[in-house]
């Protein structure tokens, strides 16, 4: 019977310099279908309690889902390991080129373990698997090593994922880059990488995926398709991807400004869509089959960092790099982006790093060295700081590079008002005060404060309905509801792999049918809902199991002590109250005990 | 011939191509039942760290490399479409179409050991018909005649 599944996965060892193909095993893909849901479960299996992420032990592994490499639109895959930051359950999902090309190697996954005894990079082409040296590579950028890696094999057509400086130096928050210049960018995945000594995956295969009922299959499709044509939020990503979301988070009050000292930026439309269009964008790149195209490739053309190739600066990074830093210029913040890219660190977190350092800066706690200004605005010492953070070349970015976690526990002195995180890994750019659901999606997403798990902002100010009712903003009541839905349905999906921007267009019964169609397996638009409601409970167990309680599924301090200053939600924050409260709603809505403990018939309910 | 000659072809508009491959699936659907750009009938290239996507199709060319080098004469011009298409009954698999082909867009496939190309699928082609930009569209030209040359 045909289906979009390969039916194998790939079992690399660094240390022997071994490989072996298993079937991918049948309970996993019913019970967990593949992407986010494998790796939820593998990581749990492969792993024991406070096993280092960095590591020969600890899994690094490439997932895709049953309908990653197929024409339904906008599909991606995923990393999962264990955080280096966080130490918890760690994926991070990626668009481009790479994931489909796993699955036409023959595989469903690739999982790597081990340590390489000196720098190497992997050569998986169909079923050949080979360990190459990466001592001429070792020290590239990332986006270097892609074509180095290219260049030796002279396989143009390798889709190749790979580590920068970063990585290789084991950055807490270094990032894998992938075919190309999309990032699995969140939690350090790319430290684990660098921790096993591999600066590279190249991947090439003549592999047919293949689907269980082609012309329903083609059907569904098409219809997908056409949601996403029909969506306004589509069409809104298509004309400037998320760099629209600048001036309206700034108007919504929710737009990180000075290290989250406020939510309203006044400069904010500097680094929106209208300037973007103006000074970098050129044309539009997709990733693998998808008809949104959101990435805005471009350049920029005029001042200091001219001829600059550049990508959209997306939301997530002209946020943190550009209005909570005070830089507007958006060509400076284009170049501080790629120098983040390159060097293969997270933009996000080395922005609220940043922006925890330029205010430590401020108030004394830490020296800036001589020549260098640390402080908000400086696009010199933003440089500086990345640099020193990802080529770990003084002490004040080694301490850096570790997260704003840990960097305020070292340098004591009240820092940790201020430092930017949840369970270690440092805020999305998203201000939760004024919406506490957002808050309370931050306090449990299973990585940390991530707003990809559950966007309650949609609901708390973008005007999105629930239940046919608008939702109130500044209460606790009832986000949890909301928010367990959220999150059960995105990880279940995220099993497909699907991107979040399609997901926009694309309805649950669309997504149910494509899957069937696709694997021949019979589902309805509620499958998803239940299936991400296992995943999340078996990311919780992994958490459980590392030693997580309820008093990590908080907010940061600055979240909870100080009210806002200005903006629409003046006067708002996220009280203790307000956390125990909204904590105890969501335990008990997911069927949890006081601890945060998923109860033995929650358990039962999810087969877990 | 004398007189110029109308001939349906793909033109592809690489200020509109995104990279996306969707054309590629489409096609490799129609040949194999399913999904592998790198077995389309039809190429992408991406350069200048993804800045600019240049797809390549078959030129259906009027002087056929791919043709003039098949040793049993399987690559002929479908008389509807103008198309150069394969005929897999005299195929024998030698690959010296892939070979002398320029853009190298002709050749045998690992698995349907025959050799495939682009023949418009039959005048509707399905990668114009998935391409969401416009990247590439379906076009008539006018072939100017030949004096002696080629066909």
């Amino acid at each position: 019977m045909a289906t979009s599944y390969m039916g194998k996965l790939l079992w690399v060892d660094l240390s022997a310099q071994r490989f072996r193909v298993d079937q991918t095993p049948e309970k996993l893909q019913t019970d967990f279908v593949g992407g986010k849901g494998f790796g939820a479960k593998l990581l749990y299996d492969l792993t024991r309690a406070g096993l280092d992420p960095l590591s020969p032990e600890c899994p690094l592994m490439f997932l895709t889902g049953p309908l990653t490499a197929t024409a339904a639109p906008s599909m991606r895959a995923c990393v999962v390991t264990k955080s280096p930051l966080t130490g918890t359950y760690l994926d991070s999902f990626f668009g481009g080129r790479f994931g489909p090309e796993i699955k036409y190697a023959g595989y469903d996954g690739i999982i790597i373990t081990g340590r390489a005894e000196s720098p190497v990079y992997l050569w998986i082409h169909d079923d050949t698997v080979e360990f190459r040296s990466a001592e001429g590579i070792w020290g590239n950028n990332a986006l270097a090593a892609n074509d180095a890696i290219k260049n030796d094999l002279g396989e143009p057509e390798a889709m190749a994922v790979t580590i920068g400086q970063g990585g290789e130096n084991q950055v807490r928050f270094a990032l894998i880059s992938c075919e190309y210049n999309r990032q699995a960018g969140r939690g350090g995945a790319g430290a684990v990488m660098g921790a096993k000594n591999l600066k590279g995956v190249a991947v090439k295969g003549t592999q047919v995926v293949n689907v269980h009922d082609l012309p329903a299959f083609k059907q569904a499709c098409q219809q997908a398709n056409a949601a996403i044509a029909e969506s306004e939020v589509c069409e809104t990503l298509t004309y400037g991807g998320t760099s629209t979301s600048i001036p309206w988070a700034s108007l919504s009050g929710v737009l990180p400004y000075r290290n989250y000292s406020d939510q309203v930026d006044p400069k904010a439309e500097k680094l929106g869509d209208e300037a973007q269009h103006k000074h970098l964008f050129l044309g539009k790149a997709a990733c693998f089959g998808c008809p949104i195209r959101c990435s805005q490739m471009g350049a920029v053309r005029t001042g200091k960092y001219a001829h600059l190739i550049t990508d959209i600066v997306e939301y997530e990074s002209a946020a943190l790099i550009g209005s909570n830093l005070d830089i507007h210029d958006i060509r400076a913040v284009a170049h501080l982006v790629k120098l983040c890219d390159e060097y293969g660190i997270d933009s996000m977190s080395a922005g609220g790093a940043i922006g925890f350092a330029f205010e430590a800066a401020q108030k004394g706690v830490i020296n800036a060295p001589e020549g260098i200004r640390l402080d908000f605005g400086s696009v010199e010492g933003a440089e500086y700081l990345i640099r020193s953070m990802a080529l770990q070349e003084d002490e004040l970015g080694r301490l850096l590079s570790q997260g704003v976690k840990r960097a305020s526990e070292v340098l004591g002195r009240d820092t940790e008002a201020y430092a930017m995180h949840v369970k270690g890994l440092e805020s999305p750019a998203w201000g939760p005060r004024g919406t506490p659901g957002m808050g309370l999606a931050y306090m449990t997403a299973d990585r940390g404060g991530c707003h990809q798990r559950g966007f309650m902002i949609g609901y708390e100010v973008g005007g999105e309905e629930y239940n046919g009712q608008p939702v109130e903003a500044h209460t606790v009541v009832g986000k949890a509801e909301i928010l367990k839905g959220e999150q059960d349905y995105l990880a279940g999906t995220d099993a497909l792999v699907k991107c979040d921007f399609g997901a926009f267009g694309v309805s649950a019964e669309i997504y149910a049918r494509l899957l069937t169609a696709a694997t021949g397996r019979r589902v309805d638009a509620g499958f998803f809902s239940e299936l991400g409601e296992r995943i999340w409970n078996q990311t919780r167990l992994f958490n459980l199991r590392e030693g997580f309680r309820p008093e990590d599924d908080r907010l940061p301090r600055r979240f909870v002590e100080e009210a806002l200053p200005s903006g629409p939600h003046k006067g708002q924050r996220i009280s203790e109250e307000d956390m125990t409260a909204m904590r105890a709603d969501y335990y008990q809505v997911r069927g949890w005990d006081e601890q945060g403990r998923p109860t033995e018939q929650t358990l039962k309910k999810l087969g877990l | 011939m004398s007189s110029a000659s109308r001939q349906l072809f793909i033109k592809t508009n690489f200020d509109r191509c995104t990279g996306c491959e969707l054309c590629q699936l489409a096609c490799s659907e129609r040949l194999l039942g399913g999904y592998n750009p790198h077995r389309a009938l039809l190429q992408i290239t991406h350069t200048c760290e993804n800045l600019y996507h240049f797809p390549t199709v078959c030129n259906q060319c009027k002087n056929a490399y791919c043709a003039n080098v098949c040793p049993v004469k399987a690559i002929g011009r479908d008389s509807d479409t103008s198309a150069l298409v394969v005929d897999r009954e005299k195929c024998v698999a030698c690959n010296l179409c892939h070979r002398y082909c320029p853009l190298h867009i002709v050749g045998v496939d690992p698995e349907l050991k025959k050799s495939v190309k682009c023949d418009l699928c039959g005048g509707n082609p399905l990668c114009v018909a998935a391409c969401p930009t416009g990247a590439l569209e379906l076009a008539w030209c006018e072939k100017p005649a030949e004096a002696g040359e080629g066909e």
